[in-house]
């Protein structure tokens, strides 16, 4: 049984960064593939698209400074700790950032047709950014409170 | 990658449209459109080309009988295997299966005798009420009985206007959700064949007011004459 409490504690130690890689391997894709697009329909204004574009990789940031903070000796007492806050976290920030990556790609739509609106056609994404942060945040807090 | 973002650089890289009558020409060339369009993958490739075919006027054959054309159209839209595009194709045909049922009335022609002259699930109820002015359906087709009034007084241009508008509308209601998929794409196709068909009748118009104010311009001009005293000169 320590046995099995102590692998579920590796993986939420490795699994916080590894969830939130692959949220932003999918939402810098998606919002990247966008970028591209309207690089080939417009003459100008490339920066911004690729600005956009890289918004989803701050996740994977997140998930690793949550995998540093949660690093301790991997025992019975702190396996739990380890595996709940490092699912979770990694969950949340996976989820945010295939989900930032699409509003990213609409928001790039949009304001390709509609320069005017390039900053508020960001705002969803910012928005959907607030809530990573969020998790990130209390999955530091928390993580103070396991022993070790 | 998620199925719904599938095609987001492919849509990101065809301009807007904007709305169906205020477009002066298509958002981009026939030739650009389709080599955009080589980014679909092989099956769904194959359905916008199989909805080309069966829509596209200029892909009819008009010596075929009303029978072979649809039994035709019924081989092809079975090969469409997108649910939606294969919706799309279905609903288009029966529109035009209404229309077509509108003008051979006019043309003073008896109901069908079976269902095989039309496409779709409306073909018996059309034959049953031959004689109603919208074939009982204008509850399912809001617009039939205006497109009827129009066939009747011989207004070409109103009605097809108003069948560009149900389709676009048609369109608009569909694509709902749908912003960087396939269904995305079959949508931004059909927009674009409608406004291609549209500007094609003001580059018409466009040719056919030409020449009449060329013609009006020669009308007072003694062409042999001119060229006459141009060689004497």
């Amino acid at each position: 049984m320590n046995e099995f409490v102590i692998a579920l504690g590796w993986a939420g130690l490795y699994g916080v960064m590894a969830l939130s890689a692959i949220g932003s391997i999918i939402g810098c894709a998606v919002a990247g593939q966008a970028a591209i697009g309207a690089m080939v329909d417009t003459e100008s204004g490339y920066g911004r698209y690729i600005g956009i574009s890289v918004m989803p990789s701050s996740q994977v940031i997140y998930g690793i400074v949550v995998m540093f903070t949660l690093q301790r000796p991997v025992t019975p007492e702190t396996g739990p700790a380890l595996f709940g806050i490092g699912l979770f976290a990694g969950l949340a920030l996976m989820m945010s950032a295939v989900r930032q990556g699409q509003a990213c790609a609409s928001a790039i739509h949009a304001s390709k047709t509609k320069p005017e609106i390039f900053g508020l056609s960001l705002a969803p994404a910012a928005i959907v950014e607030g809530f990573a942060v969020f998790a990130f945040v209390f999955a530091l807090v928390m993580a103070g409170g396991i022993p070790g | 990658m998620p199925d719904s973002h599938r095609y987001a650089m492919l849509l990101n890289a065809l301009p807007y449209h904007g709305p169906l009558f205020g477009a002066k020409q298509t958002p981009l060339s026939r030739f650009r459109l389709h080599q955009r369009l080589v980014q679909l993958e092989p099956a769904d490739a194959s359905d916008i080309a199989i909805l080309g075919q069966l829509l596209d006027w200029t892909h009819q054959d008009t010596s075929r009988s009303d029978e072979q054309a649809m039994s035709e159209a019924k081989r092809q839209v079975a090969e469409i295997a997108n649910p939606f595009a294969h919706d799309l194709a279905v609903w288009r045909l029966e529109l035009r299966t209404l229309i077509a049922a509108l003008r051979r009335r006019r043309r003073g022609d008896l109901a069908p005798e079976n269902n095989r002259w039309g496409y779709g699930r409306w073909t018996d109820k059309i034959r049953r009420n031959w004689t109603e002015s919208a074939f009982g359906l204008q509850g399912v087709f809001p617009w039939l009985p205006e497109a009827a009034r129009m066939i009747a007084l011989g207004d070409a241009l109103g009605l097809e206007r108003l069948l560009l508008q149900t389709v676009w509308n048609h369109l608009e209601g569909i694509s709902g959700g749908h912003h960087f998929d396939f269904e995305a794409v079959v949508v931004y196709v059909t927009r674009w064949d409608l406004i291609a068909r549209w500007t094609s009748y003001q580059d018409e118009g466009g040719l056919e007011r030409f020449d009449t104010l060329v013609a009006h311009a020669m009308a007072d001009v003694d062409l042999g004459r001119m060229i006459e005293t141009e060689i004497a000169s």
